[in-house]
C-alpha cells in the first residue's frame, strides 16, 4: 500500500512525488515516456537551449557593436540539437537521482486508474491511499483539413529538425509559436506567424504584446493576425484574412502551435468517476478532484499550462493529502515568453484591470533607465510597466519586454503575492547595476 | 459653531467637506454638523480660502466656538484658534450628553456641564521604550494590551508575544484595516498572511443621527414597560370630510388643505385635552403632568427619522394645525428645521397607514408615556340593518408605558379617540356652505 502514486513525471508529478517522499511517505511515480515530462524533454528546457544558440549566433554576427571581431559565423543545427540533447540528458539524470535520493520509486509503464484507490501499471495493480494525476498535455491538433500532412510539425518534431527550413509558417501566435518564430528567424528562416486573434501572445498586457510584435517584425518575422487557417494543401497554407478574402502562402515547413490539450485518454477516469471535460480534470484550489483520494495537478487540469504552476499545484495537493493546509493562488504566477527580446509579466494586465473596473495608476519606463540594460543590449530596447491600485498603491501587475526581465519578474511576483504597496516596495534595495533596477525606477515613478 | 436653537449648547462636527488650503465660495457647504436630533450643513459666510480647521471630525464643539478660519491664502489664522479653556475635541461624543439635553429640553433637570475629555493615559497599557521601539519597527499597533510590567506596563516581551501571535496582514490589508475593515482569524495568503480579499466588507459605523436613534430605541425598550393596544374606527366620516374639503377647494373656497393625517392628529389632541393622564412625562420615578399638548409627528426625511413638534397644539384650529404640520414637514425635509422644533414633545403620532400597514408597535419616546400609530384604512364587515356591510375602518395602534398607564385607562383613551375619529366633521368645526355642494 502506497501513501501516494503519482501518474506522470513532469514538473507537476516529479516535484510532488519528491515532496511527499521527503515527508517520509511511501511514494511511487509512474512514467510511460520520459522523466521530466514535456518541460524537460520537449518543452521549456530544449526550446531554451535552442534560443540560447540562436542568441549566441545573433550576438556573434553583431559582435562588432561590442568591439569584437569574428570570422565567418555559421549556424550548425545538428550541433545545436546535440547540445540540446546533452542539456536535457544532464537534467533528466539530475531529476532521476534527486527522486532516488528522496526515496521515490519510479515505475516505468503506462498507468491507469484501476479503482479509486488503485493504479494498474503493466498488468500489475498497486494500492494507494492517494493518487495524483499529472499526465500533462500534448500539442493540440485543430480540426484543419490537411493538418496531418507531412509538412506540418508540432513543437516536439520541430526540436529534432536536421536543417533550418527556408520558409516556415507558424500557425498560432501564442508563446510556443513566438519562441519558435524567434529562434528560426534568427537562424535564417523566413517566418510567417498566423494568429486567429487580433493580438499575438494572448493574455499578455496589450502594450507589451504590441511592442513584442514590433520587435519581432523588426527581426524579419511576418505576422498575419485576425486570420483563420482553413486548409493545408501540401506546402500551402490557405487562410481567411480579417477582410474575408481567402489567400494562401507556401512554406517548406508548417509548425502547428495552436495550443496544448490535456492528456485524458487511457487513464480510466470515467470508470473511476473522476469529473473532467475536454479542458481537463476539474480540481479545487487544494488540488482535489470530485473523487476522494484522487488528486490532479498541472496541464491535465487545464488551469494554467505552465510548468511552475504545475509544480506549485502538485505541492499544494501533497500538503493537503497529508494533513497540511495549502491552497493554490493564481494571482501571482509569472509568465515568460523567451523570445528575443523576452517578455515577462505577473499579476493583472491593464486590460484585466479595466474589464474588472479596478481603479489603478501606472508607471511605464524604458528598460534603459537601468544602466546595465544598455550595457547588455547594444541597440536593444525594452519597456517595463507597473500597475498599482489607485488608492493604496498595491502592486497589481508588472509587465516587461526586454532581456533579463524573466530573471527579476519573481521580485514583482513577491510584491503581488504579498500585496505589497508601492510605499513598501520603494524601501527594497535593488542590486546595482542590474536590469532589475528598471522595476525600481517604475515603482519610484508611480504617483503617490 | 452656530447656535442651532435655544436648547443646543454644543454640536458634533460630523464631517469636513472642505480641507485647509481649499478655496470656498460664499454659501458653499464647508462642514456637516449634528445636534442630538438632526444633522445640518454649515455654509461659508464669506468667500476665501479655508486657512485652518481647529477640530477633527467627531469633535463635540460648544456653540459660538471658532471651528475654522476663512481668509486670504497665506494669512495667519492662529490668532483665531479657540483658547485652551475650550474643551479639546473628543473622538466620540460623551454618551450621557444627548440624553441629558433631552431632559433639559423637557425642563426637568439642568444639563450637566460638558464632560471633561482626554485625561492623561493611565499607566496600565503604556509602552516601555523598548516595547515602543519594537512596535514602531514592526509597524504594529498593539491595541489594548495588558502588560506584565509594573502597573500593567507593556514590556518588549509582551508586545513581541502579541505581535507573533496576531494574524499578519499584507501591506494592502493593513491599509484596509485602517479604513474600517475587520481582521479575520485566518488569511488565505502564503503562510496564513491576511490578504485584502480575506477582509470581506467593512463594517460601516452608524452616522451620528442613526447612532443616536439606535441608542434611544434601545433605552426606550430597556427603561419602559411598553404594550400596544390595537383598535379600529369607522373611517366613513374621515373620508367624507376629506372629500368635502377637496371639493370645496376645487370650487375656490378658502379652506386649508386638511388631510386625513391632520384630522387624526386633531382627534388625538382633543382626546389628550379631555384625558390629560396621557399627556404626561415619566422621568426619574416622577410623573410630570403637562398642561399643554406638544404633539410630535414622525417624519421620514433623507437625514433619517425626525419628530417635529407642534407646540401648544390644543390652541390651534384644525386648519391652523394642518398649516403648522405642513410647514414643519417641509423644514424637516429640507433640513432647515430648528432643533427647538424637534424637542419637547409630550405625545407622538407615527403614521404608516400610507404604506398599507395594518397594525404595528410604535416605540415610545421616553419620557413620553404614549405614542399613537396610525394604520391603513381597510374594509371591515359590520353587522348593520340585519345584514353585513363592508365599511372603511382606520386602524389605530396605541403604545403605552404600563409603568404609569394601565390597560383600562389606555383602552378608554383609545375608545374616546375612536369616537372623535368617527365624528370628525362636527369635531373639526369646519363649516361648508350648501352652495359649495354642487
Amino acid at each position: 500500500m502506497y501513501d501516494l502514486i503519482v501518474i506522470g513525471a513532469g514538473p507537476g508529478g516529479y516535484e510532488a512525488a519528491a515532496h511527499a517522499a521527503r515527508m517520509g511517505k511511501k511514494v511511487a511515480l509512474a512514467e510511460r515516456q520520459y522523466v521530466g515530462g514535456t518541460c524537460l524533454n520537449v518543452g521549456c528546457i530544449p526550446t531554451k537551449a535552442f534560443l540560447k544558440s540562436s542568441k549566441v549566433f545573433t550576438e556573434c554576427r553583431n559582435a562588432a557593436v561590442y568591439g569584437v571581431s569574428t570570422g565567418d559565423v555559421r549556424f550548425d543545427l545538428p550541433a545545436v540539437v546535440a547540445r540540446k540533447n546533452k542539456v536535457v540528458g544532464t537534467l533528466t539524470r539530475g531529476v532521476e537521482s534527486m527522486l532516488k535520493r528522496a526515496g521515490v520509486e519510479i515505475i516505468r509503464g503506462h498507468a491507469r486508474l484501476a479503482s479509486r484507490s488503485a493504479v494498474s501499471i503493466g498488468g500489475e495493480t498497486l494500492e494507494a491511499r492517494n493518487i495524483l494525476i499529472a499526465s500533462g498535455s500534448r500539442p493540440a491538433v485543430p480540426p484543419i483539413p490537411g493538418i496531418d500532412s507531412e509538412t506540418v510539425l508540432d513543437s516536439t518534431a520541430a526540436l529534432n529538425l536536421t536543417s533550418v527550413p527556408d520558409r516556415l509558417a507558424i500557425i498560432g501566435g501564442g508563446y510556443i509559436g513566438l519562441e519558435f518564430a524567434s529562434f528560426f528567424a534568427a537562424v535564417g528562416a523566413r517566418v510567417t506567424v498566423l494568429e486567429m486573434l487580433p493580438q499575438i501572445a494572448a493574455g499578455t498586457d496589450q502594450d507589451i504584446a504590441n511592442r513584442l510584435q514590433q520587435a519581432l517584425r523588426k527581426s524579419g518575422i511576418e505576422f498575419k493576425t485576425s486570420c483563420r487557417v482553413t486548409r493545408i494543401e501540401g506546402d500551402a497554407v490557405r487562410f481567411v484574412s480579417q477582410d474575408g478574402s481567402e489567400t494562401s502562402l507556401t512554406a517548406d515547413r508548417i509548425l502547428n502551435s495552436t495550443g496544448r490539450a490535456p492528456v485524458l485518454a487511457d487513464l480510466s477516469l470515467e470508470e473511476a468517476g473522476v469529473d473532467f471535460d475536454s479542458k481537463g480534470i476539474r480540481t479545487s484550489d487544494q488540488g482535489k478532484t470530485n473523487v476522494p483520494g484522487v488528486w490532479a495537478c498541472g496541464d491535465v487540469t487545464g488551469r494554467r499550462l505552465l510548468a511552475h504552476a504545475a509544480t506549485r499545484e502538485g505541492i499544494v495537493a501533497v500538503n493537503n493529502m497529508f494533513g497540511g493546509k495549502d491552497r493554490i493562488r493564481y494571482d501571482a504566477i509569472p509568465a515568460v515568453i523567451y523570445t528575443h527580446p523576452e517578455v515577462a509579466g505577473v499579476g493583472k494586465t491593464e486590460e484585466e484591470l479595466r474589464a474588472q473596473g479596478i481603479e489603478y495608476r501606472k508607471a511605464v519606463v524604458p528598460m534603459a533607465v537601468a544602466g546595465r540594460f544598455l550595457v547588455e543590449n547594444e541597440g536593444g530596447s525594452g519597456t517595463l510597466k507597473v500597475l498599482a491600485g489607485a488608492r493604496h498603491g498595491e502592486i497589481l501587475g508588472v509587465h516587461a519586454i526586454g532581456d533579463s526581465s524573466s530573471e527579476f519578474i519573481v521580485a514583482a511576483a513577491a510584491m503581488v503575492e504579498f500585496e505589497m504597496c508601492a510605499a513598501e516596495a520603494r524601501q527594497l534595495v535593488f542590486p546595482h547595476p542590474t536590469v532589475s533596477e528598471a522595476l525600481r525606477e517604475a515603482i519610484l515613478e508611480l504617483k503617490q | 459653531m452656530p447656535k442651532l436653537g435655544n436648547t443646543v449648547e454644543e454640536c458634533l462636527l460630523a464631517k469636513w467637506r472642505k480641507q485647509p488650503g481649499e478655496a470656498v465660495a460664499a454659501g458653499e457647504v464647508i462642514a456637516e454638523i449634528e445636534t442630538d436630533k438632526a444633522s445640518f450643513d454649515l455654509t461659508a459666510p464669506v468667500a476665501g480660502t479655508l486657512l485652518a480647521a481647529f477640530f477633527n471630525e467627531g469633535a463635540l464643539v460648544p456653540v459660538y466656538t471658532n471651528i475654522c478660519v476663512i481668509g486670504e491664502a497665506g494669512e495667519n489664522a492662529e490668532a483665531f484658534r479657540p483658547s485652551p479653556g475650550v474643551p479639546p475635541p473628543a473622538p466620540e461624543p460623551p454618551a450621557v450628553l444627548p440624553a441629558a439635553s433631552e431632559v433639559a429640553a423637557a425642563g426637568a433637570a439642568p444639563a450637566p456641564p460638558a464632560a471633561p475629555v482626554s485625561p492623561p493615559p493611565p499607566a496600565k497599557g503604556s509602552l516601555s521604550p523598548r516595547a515602543r521601539r519594537f512596535a514602531e519597527r514592526h509597524g504594529f499597533s498593539p491595541g489594548t494590551l495588558s502588560g506584565s510590567g509594573p502597573g500593567g506596563r507593556v514590556l518588549e516581551r509582551d508586545i513581541r508575544a502579541a505581535y507573533y501571535s496576531s494574524p499578519h496582514l499584507s501591506s494592502l490589508a493593513a491599509r484596509y484595516v485602517e479604513s474600517g475593515y475587520e481582521i479575520q482569524a485566518e488569511g488565505s495568503g502564503a503562510g496564513g498572511l491576511v490578504l485584502a480579499r480575506d477582509l470581506g466588507e467593512p463594517g460601516v459605523a452608524l452616522s451620528g443621527v442613526r447612532a443616536r436613534i439606535a441608542r434611544r430605541m434601545r433605552e426606550s425598550l430597556a427603561s419602559t414597560a411598553q404594550y400596544t393596544l390595537n383598535a379600529s374606527a369607522d373611517a366613513t366620516g374621515l373620508l367624507a370630510l376629506r372629500g368635502k374639503i377637496k371639493a370645496a377647494r376645487a370650487n375656490g373656497a378658502t379652506i386649508a388643505d386638511v388631510n386625513i393625517g391632520d384630522m387624526i392628529m386633531f382627534c388625538a389632541i382633543r382626546t389628550l385635552v379631555e384625558m390629560p393622564w396621557l399627556n404626561v412625562e415619566f422621568s426619574g420615578g416622577k410623573l410630570y403632568q403637562r398642561s399643554s399638548v406638544h404633539i410630535g409627528f414622525a417624519c421620514d426625511t433623507p437625514r433619517g427619522l425626525l419628530v417635529p413638534v407642534v407646540r401648544a397644539s390644543e390652541k390651534l384650529t384644525i386648519e391652523e394645525l394642518a398649516g403648522r404640520i405642513r410647514a414643519l414637514t417641509q423644514q424637516a425635509l429640507d433640513g432647515s428645521i430648528s432643533p427647538d422644533d424637534l424637542a419637547g414633545g409630550t405625545f407622538t403620532v407615527s403614521n404608516l397607514g400610507s404604506f398599507g400597514i395594518e397594525s404595528f408597535t410604535p416605540i415610545l419616546n421616553p419620557p413620553q408615556v404614549a405614542v399613537l400609530g396610525v394604520d391603513a384604512i381597510q374594509l371591515k364587515p359590520v353587522r348593520r340593518n340585519g345584514g353585513v356591510e363592508f365599511v372603511d375602518h382606520l386602524g389605530l395602534s396605541l403604545t403605552l408605558d404600563h409603568q404609569v398607564i394601565d390597560g383600562a385607562p389606555g383602552a378608554r383613551f383609545l375608545q374616546a379617540l375612536r369616537n372623535h375619529v368617527e365624528n370628525i366633521e362636527s369635531l373639526s368645526g369646519l363649516r361648508f356652505q350648501e352652495t359649495l355642494h354642487v
